[in-house]
């Protein structure tokens, strides 16, 4: 399944970058998700759980980050799998500046197999764009809450 | 002497109300699940979520650790366990090794990878979820044509172009026709894959006892003495000491004659951990694991006169086979290329099948196996070319049928169709339907926006299955009849009824026979320690075989209590009154529980006559039957919602003598509610890697009460030659008549805008979409 749309994120675009590769960020926003451990270079272990239709179960999983074309793209893979299935996800995340902030604009694949392809699939569309919402809300949180704003000085 | 009881009146023919229902109906009959032992323990079995992948690793130590889980068994336990068999041969057929658990590959979505053994189904089910295993994924392809094309994946890699078999059939002479043809119409038809869906999932309890060496194996199974001697052979056991029950079935509908891998695997356990273990399939793996049916793609050729005269039919068929071969996977397509003529009487056909192997759960027989796809074939062929010649749909039909004085008929494709007037019944519905005035409504409504389609089927069927040299597992029916000393009768069948109502249909026979109360009469069937060998319940076969069995069986007890009468009134010229003898020149008569009490206790035997009334008889039939019909539907689609709402529903069968009404409607219905569900709302749909994507009732839409139309359902009645009793076989019918008739209704309704072919299922998506776009299908 093919998926696109974009977010804005109230902070700048080499801000933005940052946070969207900072494995601690990525591992709260990231919905159902316990922790990202450091597993190599740019690669992560991830624990998910996730919910579709009638089933719920944990994925054991890998994300990594291909691609990396500071500060305006990189590519997102996320993998997983579990008694439900298994599920892949890989996104090319475009990052453009905006007067407030950055636009993140993002463009890839889901994929699902197992019992959650066989019983969820028809959920998977509107489940996807949810999830993103959920990622993009909570990483605005986070931004809210570390004190970051549009334009403010990088940390060092 | 007591004065002769006659019964007023006959059975047969009548309306019997199914005297298996009241322990259905009050939930207190005996499913495999509802089996429990002592000791028994459970499996649940690791089921593969790639369609095609290496398995690089298994790791079973987190199961084994849990408490209560006894043991875990892996592909290497079983590698020399021998394959699931397939008995449908063909030559050259390429029949892969069907390991009970995968080896080193997995080839669809729920190939079983390992099992858990448990104390307790939850413990068993929850170790499942801990088994790792890790796969190397692999491509896949779920297409049959997509896997024939060059450069497909090979699903199994010594096999590259994907082809199972290729099989090749012609009759007369087709390049002729096709030259002398003025019309020649041409049609790719698909027949989509389908879920056979039985109420009760499968399930198998197996209980191996080391020190008798036997096995009682109870399995959800359409033929268990089948399933007996291929279990026998696999395992080493001695036929007689492997004992297959098949108690109360929920259903099968084809899928359950199969021998599955779990009905091994069961074994397997059973004899591994010396204690009983039951396996029951979850509704998600039946889905998945249990057979599909369908899954044609056919292109058609058929040429005609300018007059409508059809000469010849041209089919290739591209049957997508899974990715293993079942029981009777690659005969089912041969099926479809003996139906093809449907029931019209050109000579002159050439068929030629392709096997495909797919990543998917392979096919198998599902109501009606083969012929539902040819019906739909020709019938839809008949209408495009009706079209074509802008010729009544109907009189095309009537034009093309064999006359009643021309059966037994010979097919283009080497049967035999044994008797029918196949003109009756069409004529009958349109009849009932009022043809004439629905085809100027038709008319008047188009030049008001609306859609009106009637739509019809002229189908016949292969029933009885069959001779033996044309039946893989066997073709001839068994039959014992005990009478006991108290005058009360006991039928074993060997046929295995799982929803055919033969409890009921054979104690109609048998209290006509003998002239008993029906009452007095049970019928047993299902276990194989209990009933004579026998080949199970497929094919719509149990009454015209199984019940044919037991007419003779009944003739052989009628000439020896003919006998005991005869001695017991002391002259030979008696006659038998049903169960009765009487001596018709005194009026002396001797009732039949009078002669079953004298038969176990004989003061004076007959010369040459055993004590006891017991009888066995096991028939080969001469020949299949054939029984046919006419199904006419009228449709109004709905131009804004592309909604199909059937308005009447016509069905008007011919399955030769009828034994009970009521349950022949019923097999009608069943059979409707499935042809309907193919035509209108199913379809098993794999996505490109292989995935079920329809795996549960909210994705995979049967049809439910609500959804299907009133059935105005009649009979007429041409007895088969075939057999004594003139039956043809029901179960399948309605299947078979149903979906061409709906999708040719449809279709007609849209003609006028362009339309001239649908594949099914016509979901009101596809059609909302083709008026949208102008009816340029």
């Amino acid at each position: 399944m093919k998926i696109s749309g974009a977010h804005v994120i109230s902070v700048p675009q080499e801000r933005a970058y940052a946070l969207l590769q900072d494995p601690a960020v990525l591992g709260r926003s990231m919905p159902g998700c316990d922790a990202l451990e450091k597993i190599g270079e740019n690669e992560y272990h991830m624990k998910m759980k996730m919910v579709l239709a009638s089933m719920n179960g944990l994925f054991d999983g890998k994300v990594r980050i291909t691609d990396a074309n500071p500060f305006s793209s990189f590519r997102l893979i996320v993998e997983g799998a579990g008694k439900i299935g298994f599920m892949r996800g890989n996104g090319l995340l475009t990052l453009a500046p905006l007067e407030n902030g950055t636009n993140v604009q993002y463009e890839g694949s889901v994929e699902v197999g197992g019992t959650i392809a066989a019983v969820g699939q028809r959920l998977l569309d509107t489940t996807s764009r949810m999830l993103i919402k959920r990622f993009f809300d909570k990483l605005s949180t986070e931004i809210a809450a570390s004190g970051d704003k549009a334009g403010s000085a990088l940390p060092a | 002497m007591a004065t002769t009881t006659v019964k007023p009146e006959t059975l047969v023919g009548k309306r019997i109300r199914r005297r298996e229902d009241p322990r259905l109906i009050t939930g207190t009959a005996t499913y495999v699940d509802d089996i429990k032992m002592p000791g028994m323990h459970h499996a649940c079995i690791v089921r593969s979520p790639q369609a095609a992948a290496r398995i690089k690793g298994l790791n079973i130590k987190p199961a084994l650790d849990r408490p209560g889980v006894v043991a875990v068994f892996t592909g290497e336990d079983v590698k020399d366990v021998p394959s699931v068999p397939c008995v449908a041969q063909l030559p050259g057929l390429r029949q892969p090794h069907h390991h009970v658990l995968a080896q080193d590959r997995v080839y669809f979505v729920g190939h079983p990878v390992a099992v858990v053994v448990a104390t307790d189904r939850y413990i068993a089910a929850d170790a499942a979820d801990a088994v790792e295993v890790d796969y190397e994924e692999l491509p896949a392809v779920a297409d049959p044509e997509k896997a024939l094309a060059a450069g497909a994946p090979a699903i199994h890699p010594q096999w590259p172009d994907n082809t199972a078999f290729t099989f090749h059939q012609e009759g007369g002479d087709v390049e002729k026709a096709f030259r002398e043809a003025d019309v020649i119409v041409k049609q790719r038809i698909t027949s989509q894959r389908l879920v056979p869906n039985a109420m009760e999932t499968r399930g198998v309890v197996a209980d191996w006892r080391a020190a008798e060496r036997s096995l009682t194996l109870y399995s959800s199974s359409q033929a268990p003495h089948l399933l007996r001697s291929l279990l026998a052979s696999i395992f080493g056991i001695p036929e007689n000491r492997l004992r297959v029950v098949a108690p109360e079935v929920g259903g099968g509908f084809g899928s359950k004659i199969d021998i599955y891998a779990e009905d091994m695997l069961m074994t397997f356990v059973s004899q591994r951990i010396n204690k009983p273990v039951k396996w029951v399939e979850s509704r998600r793996e039946n889905f998945l694991c249990t057979i599909h049916g369908r899954g044609h793609v056919d292109y058609y050729e058929l040429a005609a006169k300018r007059d409508g005269t059809m000469l010849g039919l041209k089919l290739k068929i591209i049957q997508d086979l899974g990715a293993y071969l079942q029981l009777l996977t690659p005969a089912i397509p041969t099926l479809s290329v003996l139906m093809m003529p449907g029931l019209y009487k050109f000579k002159n056909i050439s068929a030629d099948v392709i096997g495909a192997f797919t990543n998917c759960v392979p096919t198998d027989a599902y109501r009606g196996a083969g012929r539902p796809e040819a019906t739909h074939g020709i019938e839809r062929m008949v209408d495009i070319l009706a079209a074509e010649l802008k010729m009544d749909p109907a009189e095309l039909r009537l034009k093309n049928f064999p006359a009643p004085d021309e059966f037994p008929f010979a097919t283009a494709t080497g049967l035999a169709y044994d008797s029918g007037n196949y003109a009756l019944p069409l004529k009958t519905a349109l009849d009932e339907v009022g043809y004439a005035d629905l085809r100027r409504e038709q008319k008047q409504g188009r030049e008001q926006g609306k859609l009106l389609g009637i739509g019809m089927s002229a189908y016949g069927e292969i029933c009885a299955f069959g001779p033996t040299p044309a039946t893989p597992t066997g073709g001839w029916e068994s039959a014992t009849v005990k009478i006991e000393p108290s005058g009360k009768v006991t039928i074993m069948t060997g046929a295995s009824p799982h929803g055919q109502g033969e409890e009921t249909t054979f104690a109609q026979i048998a209290a006509d026979e003998l002239g008993v109360d029906i009452d007095d009469v049970v019928v047993l069937h299902g276990d194989t320690s209990l009933v004579q060998y026998g080949i199970g319940t497929f094919g719509s076969r149990g009454t015209a075989i199984g019940g044919t069995a037991l007419y003779y069986a009944l003739q052989e007890l009628k000439s020896k209590i003919k006998k005991f009468g005869a001695t017991l009134l002391e002259s030979d010229e008696v006659s038998l009154v049903g169960g009765s003898v009487v001596h018709e020149a005194s009026g002396k008569s001797v009732s039949f529980s009078k002669i079953a009490a004298e038969a176990y206790r004989p003061m004076k035997l007959p010369p040459n006559t055993q004590p006891g009334l017991v009888a066995t008889h096991f028939w080969e039939p001469p020949n299949f039957t054939f029984p046919f019909g006419a199904h006419v539907v009228v449709t109004e689609v709905d131009r804004d919602t592309g909604q199909i709402a059937i308005r009447r529903y016509v069905a008007v069968d011919d399955c030769g003598k009828l034994i009970n009404p009521l349950i022949v409607s019923g097999q009608v219905h069943g059979g409707v509610a499935q042809g309907l569900g193919q035509a209108l709302w199913e379809q098993a749909v794999y996505d490109d890697n292989g995935q079920l994507l329809t795996g549960e009732f909210t994705d995979y839409a049967i049809p439910r009460a609500h959804m299907m139309p009133w059935i105005e359902s009649s009979h007429t009645e041409t007895p088969s030659p075939v057999n004594p009793l003139g039956v043809k076989g029901v179960g399948e019918a309605g299947t078979i008549g149903c979906s061409p008739a709906v999708v040719n209704s449809v279709v007609d309704a849209l003609s006028h805008l362009g339309v001239r072919h649908l594949d099914m299922p016509l979901t009101p998506e596809k059609i909302w979409k083709l008026i949208q776009a102008g009816g340029r299908a």
